[in-house]
């Protein structure tokens, strides 16, 4: 009875927590599909850092850091620190945005992108528990589940590619310190993007 | 000559793309917006002299272009003036925004037409018959989509001549403006996760009104968010909540407070008089358990505190409704050695031994599961349907047993039978383990804290924990199976003990119902059909194996039949007994006329409005839970107390898995159910009330509220 039940319980999805994620608190937890429908949870990589990067392909701030190659190049630089890394596109299904998973998926390659995975959060809720306004937005978790970092991938608010070159990679730096086991010096900024577009409540 | 070539090539190379794009205008027109480079200049350009530039927006309808604090998405408007020298443009005098809502989300901007005005200041002694303005201007423009757009912009500025060809836009913008107000005195304080701005001294006309706020400087305050807010005389004060992931830290925040129908606010700046709180510290790693995703930093009680706290709690649960299925059984224990005091003991010790095993086991699961990232709590167990119907089926069986429809003796092989009939003290270590599984979901006063405590401690620290909630539970029948008055309270061995079994029959069937009520919270009525069909097949199959009125060969026929029938019941009640068969949203129990369903967000847009919260987390599960909803929390006096203060009512139930509910708990620092959380407007976190709800605490706690 008692592998049953534990079978029982390993085997049911663990849900959303609703309330919005706070830097130096424990991360919410999620499980949403990728885009190839296999279920990605936070829990998954306990022990490793993540980082969550709100996607929405027809959005030009997106656009902007993934023509320059500098989303790719943040995700390659993450993964050489052995962080993993997951792109999450919380855009409904009936907003002129939304890619379904396998043109998503494509997307994610043209973009030759580097994340561990992509997940389609269509109904918003893990967005909603990361209280994700914008695109893109940035997270970062630490192995002990803790939010460190929430806020812009960088310090030049606009939508011009030529504006990548001097700016500040706030993702970058806070992943150098996290591996220097240093206290991040920014561990909140402001995002800039378009709204994530949420599906309705 | 070298350098005359560099200098002729380089103005070439830099109008050659301006040459290409076609001369800067002053009009651009998007499929978005008509932009516009528009002067007012009514006397002329001099010295001292109004002068004005502005970029006039028309948006086409259901676009807007932001404020210079866009809110939780979008971009400011930018203008880059290229001037001859000693003329400047200055800062753009925004006018008061609207308030865009976007889903969940908040932007502050403008739709249909906008000018966006900036001073031009001329210098003393300025010559020349024409100014030439040139303009980059960038916007981000969005409805359900965002478009960054931009344009060069061109203007020739006649200096003799007045220019006022769009007077009316400048006095519209002008009168938008947010007003500052002299000697309005204005300041905020961080309280909590709220910001307190108090603001008096505004004009009478904008006193007892009912204002929104909208600070200028971004990355402050949950922007989507109501702020509650109150008159007291001709102050007026508000109480933000703030952003979560907060990026800023002022020392003064300037805003705009607005009021329905007027066209401009009123600007403040109001200094920020308390230390901003650093974020919150990260909670200590928890190794051992690994769950610190799930466990937010509770009340930090030491191991010895939470001993005593768990015995206290285990000797207390037995005096909640929790444990009525089980009192029965344990009244049973008694009799049956009611005239051996050495057995007596025994099973006093073996129930004991029986309750803390299992109590251990039970947590040691639970830690386990949680660990692989489960949202689990104390009561776990009774969230699994599955683990509803094997203790309804055994409780079914024992009932019958009781009542004498079938004996074990027949059932079990006789070896086994000849080992139980040895060992009376394994029936009360059974007994123990059931009187566990029954009676521990609930939590007791003490208990809570104690478990809470519990989730955040190593694994053998926490365990340890447990085991102490099992000594308490089991320590009263301990203390009584050792103590030989209770015994001699007790009639001589004689014919009410066969009388006194088939009675206790009873409650057995009466906690059978329970669980089958428990079973249909969770997978529905389709459930509890199959879950009454199996039992009766194995009623069936108890008599027809264990009666001791069936001759061998009737046995044998009515086994057969028995066999068949439960094996087909089995086939057809599984599928309708999983979990993932509860996929049907009815909520069990949570949404009533006066209650509505618990959400961290009802609670926390309620707070913003400033109306108290009064949550019952619950179960169908635990019989505390259900007693207190059914009598206190029932009662007239209660109800007419939440209507008084208009407290809004939510419940969370926890009947069945709920990772949020989960969550929930454990940021409270419990466990488990019942929990009963007030939240006061502008207080920092809940009060909890006690486990065992009495009339006089909530009307008490209600009576506190402001």
């Amino acid at each position: 009875m008692k592998s049953l039940l534990i079978a029982t319980l390993l085997g049911a999805l663990t849900s959303l927590a609703g309330a919005t994620a706070t830097v130096g608190q424990p991360a919410p937890a999620f499980t949403v599909k990728d885009t190839s429908g296999k279920p990605v949870s936070l829990a998954d990589f306990k022990g490793r850092t993540v980082v969550l990067e709100w996607v929405n392909p027809g959005c030009p701030y997106v656009q902007k850091h993934y023509s320059s190659a500098n989303m790719q190049g943040t995700q390659r630089d993450a993964a050489t620190k052995g962080a993993v890394w997951l792109s999450v596109n919380s855009t409904a299904q009936d907003h002129g945005d939304y890619k379904p998973p396998a043109a998503m998926a494509q997307w994610m390659q043209q973009q030759k992108a580097a994340a561990t995975a992509t997940l389609m959060d269509s109904d918003g809720k893990a967005g909603r528990a990361y209280g994700a306004r914008t695109t893109p937005h940035l997270y970062i978790v630490d192995g002990s589940g803790t939010l460190v970092y929430a806020g812009a991938i960088d310090n030049k608010p606009s939508a011009n590619p030529a504006d990548v070159a001097g700016a500040t990679n706030h993702v970058k730096v806070a992943l150098a310190e996290l591996q220097a086991g240093k206290a991040i010096s920014q561990p909140t900024t402001r995002p800039y993007g378009c709204s994530v577009k949420y599906s309705a409540m | 000559m070298q350098r005359f070539l560099s200098l002729a090539c380089s103005l070439a190379c830099l109008s050659a793309p301006l040459l290409a794009m076609g001369a800067p205008t002053a009009v651009v027109n998007t499929p978005q917006v008509q932009a516009e480079l528009v002067a007012h200049a009514p006397e002329g350009l001099a010295a001292g002299k109004p002068v004005w530039l502005g970029l006039k927006l028309v948006h086409q309808p259901h676009w807007h272009t932001y404020w210079k604090n866009p809110g939780d998405s979008g971009l400011p408007t930018t203008l880059q003036w290229t001037m001859p020298a000693g003329v400047a443009a200055g800062d753009i005098q925004w006018p008061t925004p609207s308030r865009l809502p976007i889903g969940p989300l908040m932007n502050f901007g403008y739709e249909g037409t906008l000018l966006l005005p900036a001073p031009l200041t001329v210098p003393a002694g300025f010559k020349g018959d024409t100014l030439d303005v040139k303009l980059r201007a960038d916007w981000l423009v969005c409805k359900d989509v965002c478009i960054p757009e931009g344009g060069d912009f061109a203007l020739q500025l006649p200096a003799q001549q007045a220019t006022a060809g769009h007077a009316a836009l400048f006095d519209a913008a002008r009168a938008a403006r947010p007003l500052p107000v002299p000697g309005a005195q204005a300041s905020a304080a961080v309280e909590g996760q709220q910001l307190v701005v108090t603001v008096s001294g505004l004009p009478t006309a904008w006193q007892g009104r009912d204002l929104g706020f909208i600070p200028e400087t971004g990355g402050v305050i949950q922007n989507a968010a109501k702020p509650q807010t109150t008159w007291q005389g001709g102050t007026w004060m508000a109480r933000v909540p703030l952003d979560l992931q907060r990026s800023e830290s002022p020392k003064v925040l300037p805003a705009v407070l607005t009021s329905a129908g007027q066209a401009a606010g009123l600007r403040i700046e109001a200094a920020v008089t308390t230390a901003w709180p650093a974020a919150a510290p990260a909670p200590a790693a928890v190794p051992a358990l690994g769950n610190a995703q799930v466990t937010a930093p509770v009340a930090n009680i030491g191991l010895v505190v939470s001993w005593l706290l768990a015995l206290a709690g285990g000797l207390l649960l037995n005096l909640m409704p929790c444990v009525f299925p089980v009192l029965s059984l344990k009244l049973l224990g008694f009799t049956t050695h009611a005239d051996d005091r050495r057995g007596r003991l025994l099973g006093g010790l073996a129930y004991t031994a029986g309750v803390v095993l299992s109590f251990v086991a039970l947590a040691a699961a639970l830690l386990a599961l949680r660990a692989g990232g489960e949202q689990l709590g104390w009561g776990f167990q009774l969230q699994q349907p599955a683990v509803v119907a094997v203790l309804a089926a055994l409780f079914t069986l024992i009932g019958l047993n009781l009542a004498g429809v079938f004996e074990f003796g027949s059932v079990l092989p006789s070896s086994l039978a000849a080992a139980r009939a040895r060992h009376p003290v394994v029936d009360s270590a059974l007994t123990g383990v059931l009187a566990v599984a029954v009676a521990s979901p609930c939590t007791a006063p003490f208990m809570g804290a104690a478990l809470g405590a519990a989730m955040t401690l190593p694994t053998v620290e926490a365990l340890s924990v447990f085991a102490a909630l099992g000594l308490g539970m089991a320590l009263p029948y301990l203390l009584a199976s050792a103590w030989p008055a209770v015994a001699r309270l007790l009639p001589r061995p004689g014919a009410w003990m066969a009388h006194f079994k088939t009675v206790m029959a009873f409650p057995m069937f009466a906690t059978v119902v329970w669980l089958v009520w428990v079973l249909g919270m969770q997978v529905g009525v389709d459930g509890v059909a199959a879950l009454l069909g199996l039992l009766v097949t194995l009623a069936f199959g108890a008599w027809a194996l264990g009666s001791p009125a069936l001759g061998p060969k009737a046995r044998a026929g009515f086994g057969g039949a028995a066999a068949l029938l439960l094996a087909a019941a089995l086939v057809w009640a599984l599928p309708a007994l999983r979990q993932d068969a509860a996929a049907q949203p009815a909520a069990g129990e949570a949404a009533t006329h006066d209650w509505q369903a618990w959400s961290p967000e009802r609670v926390a847009q309620a707070q913003a409005a400033g109306r108290p919260v009064f949550v019952d987390f619950t179960a169908a599960w635990c019989v505390t839970c259900q007693f207190n909803k059914r009598t206190t929390l029932a009662t007239a006096d209660v109800k007419q107390a939440f209507a008084d203060k208009k407290v809004l009512l939510l419940r969370a139930d926890w009947t069945r898995r709920d990772a949020a509910i989960s969550a929930e708990l454990s940021r409270l620092g419990r466990s488990g159910v019942p929990v009963y959380a007030l939240y006061t407007p502008g207080a920092a976190g809940p009060q909890l009330l006690s486990e065992i709800l009495s009339v006089a605490e909530v009307r008490g706690a209600l009576n506190a509220l402001p």
